[in-house]
């Protein structure tokens, strides 16, 4: 828990960069190698959304305290955001990406006024904000923008090494980002604000601009991935890119790995992603029930998830 | 048009206030929101389809049946689950994410035993005549399922206001600390709470697809949300806020239906961002609690 | 010392539905001044410090520090400026270390401050430095609540109760504490129950009922004023 810049001691403090340092260099190895030997690349696209929607509810939930099962809705936002930068404005894909990934910001905007909300009322109140974009996008009213429930198809612009490739940046820029905060005085304002927000206010600390913050950065993370998602699948509907089950697999992932730290939902991400694709495509009621039964088990047993065995021990985990 | 919508409105308002009953007591006593709720009510919509299909039972019985059934499965699942999570650091965050997983388990079991496909009861389950009101017919099924569930409030009002135990499901509503410090039972009173709210879950759900037309396993998540958004609008821990937020849902869902139908699926979120956004107390409340 | 006034506030009313917690209570302190704020429990103590301090906006009356009117600004834009306080039930950050706790604020905080080392020196709780605030007891809870405002470089400190719950000794440590803060110049407003306490710190008080101020002049004054006497008798404080 100790912070590297108020560490005085300075071989741990080195010793505490070069572990952050290794986890981004690892994961942009990891996902540049692995298409070589690993031949199902849509597979290893997923993980890597999934890894980098986890770090983005790890921001919300683990630095922040709010729990967003609405999260998907910056999804979806970044998909549409991306076709009708295609299919309207004609724009190259990589810049579509961006704007994707901008609009959910913008979205997000509108929404701030729910970070006042806090437990239970911000959980489902997210769930409703991204229901109401889902329909909005869905709805037939518009068609001609959004195509309605038919979905956009952007075959002409498919390329999936380049949006492979951006996945693997927006991955790694996601986690140096989470290690950054994690490491810096606004992650510990971060936290000192979930745990008292009128302490932290005398602290001086700025609390609705830090919660701001985090609120966009996240949307942006879920704009980035959701414009990504889509672009790599170039065929998708309403219902696969604002699927509620996106954001309930990213929070247990998150949970599962555990919340507050760098690590936890990489490791969440690989071991639960993997347990997906053995099991969970051809008998997803058999997945669901087993990750149901884990978040019961975490909750009761190990609410930290599996990182916390290893930080138990007081062993440094990044 | 306007009269079938409101008269439809109150009916499925009252309809479902009662099937936000259980969240809603769950909530005031233990400030815990079950997130397995609309599970709850999606099993007992099962109890009632498979009762019917298979033994050929009236969905009147299956009620009963769901009630008692559902209060010894709460019971069941209270002991183990909640009063570890009360000690824990942060029980309203850890509990909804516990809950959230056993929603996650009763889906998938859901799903293992009776498909994917949605089910229906018939709507003649309770005879084939209508109800004529003020020149228009309403479903029989439709009228009788509001006076059960409205049967049912009342109880509930009673049992609060005018039994020994009510009382005491009051007191912790109103402050658990002091209700501890005057000796009140607090854990048996909220794990009878905690049962009831299971049990009035699963009833309403024998009556959920004569009302919503049909369930499928995923229906919970969508009739949670529901729930919570009656419950906010009425104010938690107080069941006559269930009716009236029951009927303010009812009445602008029917509304809508009837004026501007492709937007109608979006009543209760609409409704449920505008109240925690403006009237976080709800409508019938005083303070805030947690918000 | 400077004879400018660091903090004013005049006629500060402030409501709770129709319940008046403040009613037109004015004071003016000078840098390196010790004002004693005492009365019965409800008198309006607190809720003079949550107004000064910006948990609470006032529903009439203005604030000024350094002649700057600061009655609408955020808590954190008053913490900046070196306005800050101590609670009377400390809410520290729990899962961070104590020196994480004091070092943020020094972080965020007014400049020139103690830094974190220095806070925890002059409350005694250098000792703790690495452990988890949730591992403290109340007193030093309190105490570290008192260094993680000193770390945000207070010109105007508030005390809420500080005294509650120590001892002879323990209290005696802390006046002469306190008479040092204000000898670097921080002017205090000290909310006290324990008259005995305030007597050690200063001569100067306000004394507060029911949300007005009944008297503001010497202590000595004070325990000789009908209407104080009659308040505190009342009580039976």
């Amino acid at each position: 828990m100790f912070n590297p810049q108020w560490d005085t001691n300075t071989p741990n403090r080195l010793r505490r960069r070069l572990v952050n340092g290794v986890i981004p260099v690892l994961l942009l190895a990891g996902f540049s190698v692995s298409p070589l030997v690993y031949a199902n690349q849509a597979i290893l696209f997923q993980m890597m959304a999934f890894m980098a929607l986890a770090q983005g509810v790890n921001l919300l939930y683990g630095f922040t305290g709010y729990l967003p099962f609405g999260y998907v809705g910056f999804f979806g936002i970044g998909a549409y955001g991306m076709a009708i930068s295609i299919q309207l404005l004609h724009f190259p894909g990589i810049l579509a990406v961006i704007i994707g990934g901008l609009l959910s910001s913008v979205i997000a905007m509108a929404f701030l006024p729910l970070l006042r909300l806090s437990g239970a009322y911000f959980a489902i109140s997210s769930l409703a904000a991204a229901e109401v974009l889902s329909h909005i996008v869905s709805n037939s009213a518009f068609i001609h923008i959004t195509n309605g429930p038919y979905g956009e198809q952007l075959t002409q612009s498919y390329h999936p090494l380049t949006s492979y490739v951006v996945m693997v940046i927006v991955l790694v820029l996601t986690t140096v980002v989470v290690i950054f905060i994690r490491n810096r005085p606004f992650g510990r304002a971060l936290m000192a604000i979930r745990e008292d927000p009128v302490s932290a206010a005398m602290a001086g600390i700025s609390v609705v601009r830090a919660r701001s913050v985090v609120w966009l950065l996240s949307a942006l993370i879920a704009g980035l991935t959701g414009a990504l998602f889509g672009w790599h699948m170039s065929v998708f509907y309403p219902s696969t890119v604002f699927d509620l089950n996106i954001s309930i697999l990213a929070i247990v992932f998150t949970l599962f790995g555990g919340y507050g730290t760098v690590t936890g939902p990489v490791l969440g991400s690989i071991v639960l992603y993997g347990l997906y694709n053995a099991i969970g495509i051809s008998d997803p009621q058999y997945f669901q029930l087993i990750y149901g039964l884990l978040i019961i088990a975490l909750v009761l047993f190990l609410p930290g998830g599996i990182i916390s065995l290893i930080q138990r021990r007081g062993n440094y985990v990044p | 048009m306007f009269a079938y919508s409101l008269i439809s409105g109150i009916l499925f308002g009252i309809f479902f206030g009662f099937m936000a009953l259980g969240l809603n007591l769950i909530f005031g006593v233990m400030e815990m929101v079950n997130l397995a709720h609309g599970d709850f009510v999606v099993l007992g919509g099962y109890v009632g389809i498979t009762a019917l299909n298979s033994w050929h039972i009236n969905p009147l019985v299956s009620l009963i049946f769901a009630l008692l059934l559902f209060f010894v499965v709460g019971l069941g699942l209270f002991f183990p689950l909640v009063p570890r999570l009360s000690h824990s650091r942060d029980p309203e965050m850890l509990s909804l994410i516990l809950f959230f997983g056993l929603s996650q388990v009763l889906e998938a079991l859901m799903e293992i035993k009776f498909g994917v496909n949605p089910e229906s009861l018939p709507l003649s389950v309770f005879g084939n005549s209508s109800w004529h009101f003020l020149g228009q017919s309403y479903q029989i099924s439709w009228v009788v399922s509001a006076l059960i569930s409205l049967l049912m409030i009342l109880l509930t009002y009673v049992f609060l206001y005018y039994t020994p135990m009510g009382r005491a499901v009051r007191a912790v509503m109103g402050n658990r600390e002091e209700a501890r410090a005057t000796g009140l039972p607090v854990k048996r009173t909220s794990a009878i709470i905690f049962a009831i709210g299971i049990a009035l879950a699963a009833m309403s759900g024998v009556l959920s697809p004569l009302m919503i037309g049909s369930i499928d396993p995923t229906s919970g998540l969508g009739l949670t949300t529901i729930a919570f958004a009656i419950v906010v609008i009425g104010s938690l821990g107080n069941p006559l806020g269930s009716v009236l937020g029951g009927l303010v849902y009812g009445i602008s869902l029917m509304l809508m239906q009837t004026y501007l139908s492709s937007w109608s699926v979006l009543v209760p979120y609409l409704l449920l961002l505008i109240i925690v956004l403006v009237r976080p107390s709800g409508l019938l409340g005083k303070g805030v609690r947690h918000v | 010392m400077s004879h400018e006034p660091v903090l004013a506030f005049e006629d500060i009313v402030k409501k709770f539905g129709t319940f008046r917690a403040l009613d037109k209570v004015s004071a003016t302190l000078k840098a390196g001044e010790i004002l004693g704020l005492v009365g019965p429990n409800g008198s309006g103590k607190t809720t003079l410090i949550n107004v000064i301090s910006g948990l609470y906006n006032p529903d009439a009356g203005k604030i000024l520090f350094q002649g700057l009117d600061i009655t609408r600004w955020p808590m954190h834009k008053r913490a900046r400026v070196g306005i800050n306080r101590t609670f009377q039930i400390p809410k520290p950050f729990k899962s961070l270390s104590i020196t994480e706790n004091v070092a943020l604020a020094y972080h965020y905080g007014s400049k020139p401050a103690m830094n974190p080392r220095q806070a925890l020196d002059f409350v005694g709780l250098s000792h703790a430095a690495s452990q988890l605030a949730l591992q403290l007891n109340s007193t030093q809870q309190k105490l570290l609540d008192l260094a993680r405002a000193l770390a945000a470089g207070p010109k105007i400190l508030l005390i809420d109760e500080l005294a509650a719950g120590l001892n002879h000794q323990e209290l005696k440590v802390i006046a002469d504490h306190v008479q040092l803060l204000a000898q670097q110049g921080i002017a205090l407003i000290v909310v006290e129950h324990h008259l005995g306490f305030v007597n050690q710190l200063t001569n100067r008080v306000i004394v507060m009922n029911a949300g007005k101020e009944i008297f503001q002049g010497s202590l000595d004054q004070a325990a000789q004023d009908p209407v104080v006497s009659a308040v505190y008798l009342g009580t039976g404080s």
